[in-house]
């Protein structure tokens, strides 16, 4: 820890804010609320909402864990952790079940999250409605107007023209039946664990200067027509190549020597965990 | 001993956002209300309350006349400044409010709009002591079946609050505290129902 930094980086008056706005976004879920996002030490668009969330909320006692596209050590993660790190001193951890924050770029981890527990989330475009509206006076009256029809009819040109609802990822939810929200980019596949989630779900937007939140136990439902279910990805016949789960979100990749598809978890602290049980039960059965 | 203004009131904020995150689970403050060493003609858990959400950016207002010294304090501690029920950002009612002058407050505060439902008031309300068995049940985001809740307010109170967060996403959003140091917070999502007229 750095002893001439300030606690958490920023000043107190920054914190209020962020804390006050937090306050707001958890009263008023899936609302984005509007705060004066501060100029961090990482580029706008590298995090820095997620970041100034995490800064704001982190105490001395916290265990903290980053993640980015489900990997603890990718670039993006690592540098968050260590800012938060040099001028925290918290204790950093891999493993999802010992965080007591868990800063997250585009996925939710694989193991289930409890109530002590509150996820961070980076997003890059918060709103939801701006590929159909790009004035930002007119998406808030369409919020405030519960007027959703753009968004429909996005989804429903995609059915037109690919059969199907054609999101890759942040597949926009209806929050306690009132907001339309960009749960960030995170893949279908994570979007049923914001319904009704233990833990507090916190989404921050540094560039685009908004906060929103999903609260615990809040209806967060996916948009879908009735003759055009939603869907999350499938994986169906494959498992990852290292430890064997299926039923997870995988990563599609090349086998460089032979050339071939294989697949693999995305979220590396869960697959590392399970390869660690397998270890474990090998060591016990073959050495006792 | 002193408040620690970063760690004792982050601490405090990361138990109040817990308690409005969960609306009905009753955080205590305690460990940090012990500190405040000086005399305050509110409960401590007010006061930290205050201290944790006001600067030089938001207002406050205190209901009662006679609390001059209490608002010169928190506006010497926080830099925020009084204005008056309508305008106010935070608002603060202490045990000695009258449930009228409360009613009024509650007619008169800032809900916000539909285009900005963020612009509206939050509530510091200090109740005799608080706890899980009660004459509301609440029900809404946060909470997971039903909860239920005593406070000191009346009925009539909590039918003034509903009528200001009946056109969600309109409302206001309130922390309750009592002496002994503990939070509950009734964000504007929570229906709040009275089981029986008292």
């Amino acid at each position: 820890m750095k002893p001439n930094t300030h606690f958490a980086f920023f000043d107190e008056g920054s914190k209020k804010e962020i804390r006050r706005a937090i306050m707001k976004a958890v009263a008023i879920p899936g609302y984005q609320v509007p705060f004066a996002s501060r100029e961090m030490p990482i580029a706008r668009g590298w995090g820095t909402g997620g970041l100034q969330i995490t800064l704001s909320i982190i105490g001395k006692s916290d265990v903290l864990k980053v993640i980015d596209q489900g990997a603890d050590e990718s670039v993006n993660a690592v540098s968050i952790k260590k800012l938060v790190y040099e001028t925290t001193g918290v204790e950093l951890t891999e493993q999802t079940d010992k965080a007591s924050i868990i800063q997250s770029r585009h996925r939710i981890p694989e193991v289930a999250l409890t109530e002590d527990q509150i996820i961070v989330l980076q997003v890059p475009m918060p709103e939801p409605l701006r590929p159909v509206e790009a004035s930002e006076l007119k998406t808030k009256s369409m919020h405030a107007e519960d007027d959703y029809s753009g968004v429909w009819l996005m989804l429903f040109e995609q059915i037109m023209k690919y059969g199907k609802t054609a999101t890759g990822a942040d597949h926009p939810v209806y929050v306690n039946d009132r907001y339309v929200m960009a749960p960030s980019p995170i893949p279908r596949f994570d979007n049923p664990k914001m319904h009704e989630s233990e833990a507090l779900i916190l989404l921050g937007a540094g560039r685009e200067k908004k906060i929103y939140a999903v609260p615990p136990y809040t209806n967060v439902e996916s948009l879908a027509f009735e003759d055009y279910p939603f869907a999350v990805e499938t994986f169906e016949g494959k498992d990852c190549h290292l430890c064997g789960s299926t039923d997870v979100f995988l990563d599609e990749l090349i086998d460089p020597q032979t050339g071939e598809t294989i697949y693999q978890c995305n979220d590396t602290s869960f697959c590392i965990d399970q390869l660690n049980k397998k270890e474990e039960v090998e060591v016990q059965t073959s050495y006792a | 001993m002193a408040i620690d203004q970063v760690h004792d009131l982050q601490q405090v904020y990361r138990k109040i956002l817990h308690s409005m995150s969960r609306p009905g689970t009753i955080s205590s403050l305690a460990d940090n209300t012990r500190k405040v060493d000086f005399d305050l003609s509110c409960f401590h858990a007010t006061f930290l309350s205050a201290m944790t959400f006001l600067d030089a950016e938001v207002t406050f207002h205190i209901l009662s006349t006679d609390q001059q010294n209490l608002i010169d304090k928190i506006s010497a501690y926080t830099s925020s400044k009084f204005a008056p029920i309508n305008e106010a950002d935070f608002i603060i009612i202490l045990r000695e409010d009258t449930e009228e002058s409360i009613q009024h407050a509650f007619s008169q505060c800032k809900n916000g709009t539909l285009i900005d439902p963020q612009q509206s008031s939050i509530w510091i309300m200090e109740s005799s002591p608080l706890s899980n068995v009660g004459e509301l049940t609440l029900t809404g985001p946060g909470i997971q079946n039903t909860a239920e809740l005593h406070t000191s307010l009346t009925s009539s109170l909590w039918q003034a609050r509903n009528v200001r967060t009946k056109e969600y996403p309109l409302g206001i959003d309130l922390i309750i505290t009592d002496e002994s140091g503990q939070v509950v917070c009734i964000p504007r999502t929570t229906s709040v129902e009275m089981k029986e007229v008292r």
